[in-house]
């Protein structure tokens, strides 16, 4: 028998505000080890006094302080997280030593220029326009390199991008108001029609809405692409009551930060279109879930919406209307499985954000076990102004079978990175050459990673086709619209591991052929890069990839397997001489001749 | 109802059932890790994925619902080579130690692997990254090298025992089950009932009284009922070589199910303790038919601890005898004090160690044989 005792004392009191500030139910178990965390006081003795206060199992509190990368057991000093998405990669390559030491060699610097600190490695930071991008505490900041360390220390945070002028041939709706509003103002926001959508609205009733929404033929942007007015029916036609709105602002995806700018630049259109779908879906209460990375854009969110409560857009009767509505935001503490919505909704509750059986699906048991739409967050910047203008207005500004416009990010080796905005069906072509400004100097196309860290690697064969949420099919994915060009310089299998890499760090661990699938994958693909390919290596990443996607439990799973096939079926003859041993240890991937 | 296809063949099943559950109810056999008949489904597995016509990707047997015109295969070429190679992912973090392993004949993932000739792969770590026999506890061995993440230790904890000592701890490759906040079983709250043990499909989580002891194919498995108490849990008793070597749950016991307390589990070893009584004992004088009275003078406890004395006889000695003379002497005891004092000069406390119809007995003996009511018992105190 074991001599330890079990000594019941009372609670820290400090613990016990702790979780009174944050509501006081299970829910709270999250923000409470954040800020436990933010004052270096999580540890075993924390999280068990956390989860009695809580009425939880001490397991259940210790699974999330284990769980989200942002909390951690261990001593920290002041924490400089490094990106190590595959852009910031791209940029950082030049300078590093292997593919495989080289975020730790980068890592390494850090530590040594701001000793005041600890370093460690994040997934993407979602400032893939700032590259290479650090998060230094809570703040932003990029484009910084090693060399930055002092100016950084001083409080330098790099230079954000300006989007203000459009690109040729870009068509404005969702980030028409950049860089012309002051984002912190609602009188600016007022004077350049915002919430005109939602005051049409509140004049009509919710199902006149509704089928105009319907009519759009609006599709999801989280990159599935399901339509969003026909979930919206789904939540609005359920009896139980109360409904719930939650926006997914859980950014995680390598390559894309469109909705970072989104919110940044205009949060009250987001907020708009948040007030406009709970009005359709008879809901009362909506959650902004924003990545704890976003803690800027959380804050300006924050700001916006008691700006909105003040001109009683947000909160009772709203604009006389007899509809009541509040929005909440909640930050995430650093995984990316929780822009799964499910596992989102899971995260919401205050628990691990894995991913929830289904079917039922969220619009029948969502949140609290209640009906719940959970949109991205640029799909509800679109909706104020489709309710404004009319869904004919918003289908003719395209001809492509897909309706309305997308904001898209362009970057890699091509002259002008960045964010723009456009119609559906733009070709690859198109996007390098017009809105990308074409290659850069020296640079002639090699392939791109196409949607995000999901998406297809495509090679030139697919320049030409128009690219919506269906040419999929044809093997070339729009996802969450972003695409990353690569040059000759840049194997394609170096990229396939750093996507890898991204994986079997975020896999939550549930369903065996992610959580090893991944892993597995990853070791093959880091012998290859370093120049220790095997015979049957291919065929490994080809029965992996097919398992991941025929048997996982959720999207995460299933999607590793579309970059690993997409690159399998263009670049195979690569992955030939790889077997062969004949890429020599760079991150750049050159072969030995 | 509605009408499915599962291997071709044409079955109703009740709206709302998993396609395991039409399976099972057919005799349909689809292999399960994490699932369990007692506990929600997870599907975290993948083991009992199967092709539905038309399905984009698998379909998890377990948690899926059946629906109208669903065509069913079970054991198609593409599920088996996914559920061997689902196997070889565990298989390769799995020790290779099936031949010391306790559980070895009577382990899922063994039985699983031998089905579909898998073999662990040349990578993966190979049951090398946490400490062998890593948990305190006196009845609970935890390997955590052998656990596959089923996450069936958690749900019988948290559903069965209600105790909620197990959890999953990191995320990804690194996830580990732990108890409570990554501490020991007991400072967790364990109260040792070995639920997790008994749903444990590999040899993760064993016991400890009898590990190495023996293994399924050699032990006797006798049902029997606890002992402990008037429940009535039945569980298997593991016999080897005519001795008790562990108790072990038994899936078809009426009352409990799989389930069983710290006693009923571990609490067998006093069966062959050599200072267990086996028979009745009656002290010397009584056996002799003599009075108190008559040995008053004798000597009595201090012989003990003397060891010139301890090979004398005493007419206090605990002397075993048959039951039936025992009985008789308590019979007439009992006798002697209703006769001389009244039946309410004796009182009866019955144990909650004895059934429920014993107790009943009990109950008649002080009310209707000796004409009390002073009758009590233990579990009342």
């Amino acid at each position: 028998m074991t001599n330890k005792k079990i000594l019941y004392k009372p609670v820290d009191p400090e613990i016990e505000k702790l979780a009174q500030l944050h509501g006081g139910t299970h829910e709270a178990a999250l923000e409470v080890l954040k800020d436990l965390s933010a004052d270096h006081k999580l540890n075993q003795t924390t999280i068990t006094e956390t989860a009695r206060v809580l009425h939880l199992p001490a397991h259940a509190v210790h699974g999330l302080a284990t769980f989200y990368s942002m909390l951690s057991l261990e001593e920290r000093k002041k924490v400089l997280r490094v990106c190590d998405g595959p852009v910031c990669w791209l940029k950082r390559a030049s300078f590093q030593s292997s593919v495989i030491s080289g975020q730790s060699s980068v890592i390494g610097e850090w530590e040594k220029q701001m000793p005041d600190y600890t370093v460690e490695r994040t997934s993407c930071l979602g400032l893939c326009d700032r590259v290479p991008a650090i998060l230094v505490e809570d703040e932003q900041a990029g484009p910084v390199e090693i060399q930055d360390a002092n100016k950084v220390c001083e409080g330098w945070r790099g230079v954000t991008t300006d989007y203000s002028k459009p690109r040729k041939g870009e068509v404005r709706v969702m980030i028409a108001l950049i860089g012309k509003i002051d984002p912190d103002s609602i009188d600016d926001a007022l004077s350049h029609g915002i919430y005109d959508g939602l005051k049409k609205a509140l004049q009509s009733e919710p199902t006149v809405v509704l089928a105009e929404v319907e009519s759009s033929g609006l599709q999801g942007r989280g990159g599935a692409g399901f339509p969003v007015g026909r979930k919206w029916r789904f939540v609005a036609s359920e009896m139980k009551t109360p409904r719930y709105i939650i926006c997914n602002a859980d950014e995680s995806e390598p390559l894309i930060f469109k909705d970072r700018v989104l919110m940044d630049t205009n949060p009250h259109q987001l907020l708009e279109g948040m007030i406009v779908a709970g009005y359709i879906c008879g809901a009362s209460e909506a959650w902004i879930y924003i990545r704890g990375e976003y803690e800027g854009q959380a804050r300006r969110l924050e700001r916006a919406i008691e700006l909105a409560e003040a001109k009683n857009f947000l909160g009772e009767n709203i604009l006389e209307s007899g509809f009541s509505f509040k929005i909440h935001v909640h930050r995430g503490a650093g995984a990316y499985i929780c822009g799964e919505e499910t596992a989102l909704i899971e995260s919401l509750e205050g628990k691990r954000g894995e991913p929830r059986l289904r079917p039922p699906y969220p619009p029948t048991y969502g949140f609290r076990g209640q009906p719940t739409a959970v949109n991205n967050v640029e799909s509800f910047c679109a909706v104020p102004h489709i309710v404004k203008n009319g869904a004919e207005w918003w289908r003719s500004l395209t001809d492509d079978p897909t309706p309305g416009t997308k904001v898209y990010m362009v970057l890699g080796h091509v002259k002008n990175p960045g964010l723009f905005e456009a119609p559906f069906g733009l070709t690859l072509r198109q996007i390098i050459n017009d809105f990308g400004s074409g290659m850069m100097k020296g640079s002639t196309f090699n392939f791109a990673l196409c949607g995000g860290a999901a998406g297809t690697i495509v090679d030139d064969s697919l320049l030409d086709i128009p690219i919506d949420f269906a040419s999929s099919q044809k093997g070339i994915s729009l996802g969450a619209g972003a695409f990353l060009i690569c040059d000759q310089t840049v194997s394609p299998i170096a990229v396939l591991r750093e996507l890898l890499h991204f994986f079997t760090v975020e896999s939550c661990g549930k369903c065996t052929p992610c959580r090893v699938g991944t892993w597995r994958s990853l070791e093959i693909l880091n012998r290859m890069v370093s120049g220790q390919g095997r015979q049957g290596d291919t065929d490994e990443l080809k029965t992996l990839a097919a398992l991941m996607q025929d048997t996982s439990f959720c999207g995460l799973g299933q999607s590793v397997a579309i970059p690993m096939k997409s690159v399998l079926t263009h670049f195979g003859t690569e992955f030939a001489k790889a077997e062969k041993q004949l890429v020599i240890a760079s991150p750049k991937g050159e072969a030995i001749s | 109802m509605v009408n499915i296809k599962i291997n071709g063949q044409s079955i109703q099943v009740v709206s709302g059932k998993t396609i395991l559950q039409a399976a099972h109810a057919h005799d349909i056999e689809i292999p399960t890790l994490c699932y369990h008949k007692d506990l929600n489904p997870t599907g975290n597995c993948r083991m009992c994925m199967v092709e539905v016509e038309g399905g984009k990707f698998l379909q998890a047997a377990c948690v899926t619902p059946v629906w109208e015109g669903m065509d069913i295969r079970t054991h198609s070429e593409k599920v088996a080579k996914d559920r061997k190679m689902t196997l070889e992912l565990m298989l390769a973090n799995h020790p290779q130690d099936c031949i010391t392993c306790d559980v070895s004949g009577e382990c899922e993932l063994q039985d699983l692997a031998y089905e579909y000739k898998a073999s662990a792969p040349e990578w993966g770590s190979k049951g090398t990254r946490y400490p062998v026999d890593s948990d305190p506890n006196p009845f609970i061995r935890v390997d955590m090298n052998r656990c596959i993440l089923c996450r069936r230790c958690i749900s019988a904890c948290a559903e069965i025992q209600v105790r909620d000592v197990w959890g999953v701890a990191k995320r990804g490759f690194d996830e580990v089950i732990v108890a409570g906040a990554g501490t020991t079983l007991l400072e967790a709250r364990c109260e040792s009932c070995g639920q997790c043990v008994a749903y444990c499909p590999t040899g993760a989580l064993s016991n400890k009284m009898n590990y190495g002891m023996a293994r399924a194919h050699q032990v006797k498995k006798v049902t029997t009922t606890c002992s402990y108490c008037g429940v009535g849990c039945q569980f298997d008793l593991l016999v080897k070589n005519d001795k008790i070597i562990g108790v072990q749950s038994n899936p078809n016991a009426p009352a409990n199910g799989m389930a069983l307390c710290v006693k009923g589990r571990y609490g067998y070893d006093y069966v062959h303790h050599p200072e267990r009584l086996t028979k009745p004992r009656a002290r010397r004088y009584l056996l002799e038919g003599k009075d108190k009275n008559d040995i008053r003078d004798s000597i009595r406890d201090t012989r003990k601890s003397n060891t010139e004395l301890s090979n004398i006889e005493s007419p206090w000695d605990w002397v075993e005898t048959e039951w039936d003379i025992a009985l008789d002497i308590v019979a007439k005891k009992f006798i002697e004090i209703r006769n001389n004092f009244g039946a309410d000069s004796l009182g009866f406390l019955t144990s909650a160690k004895c059934t429920n119809e014993e107790n009943y007995l009990m109950n008649k003996l002080a009310r209707q044989v000796v004409g009390t009511n002073n009758i009590d018992h233990c579990a009342r105190l």
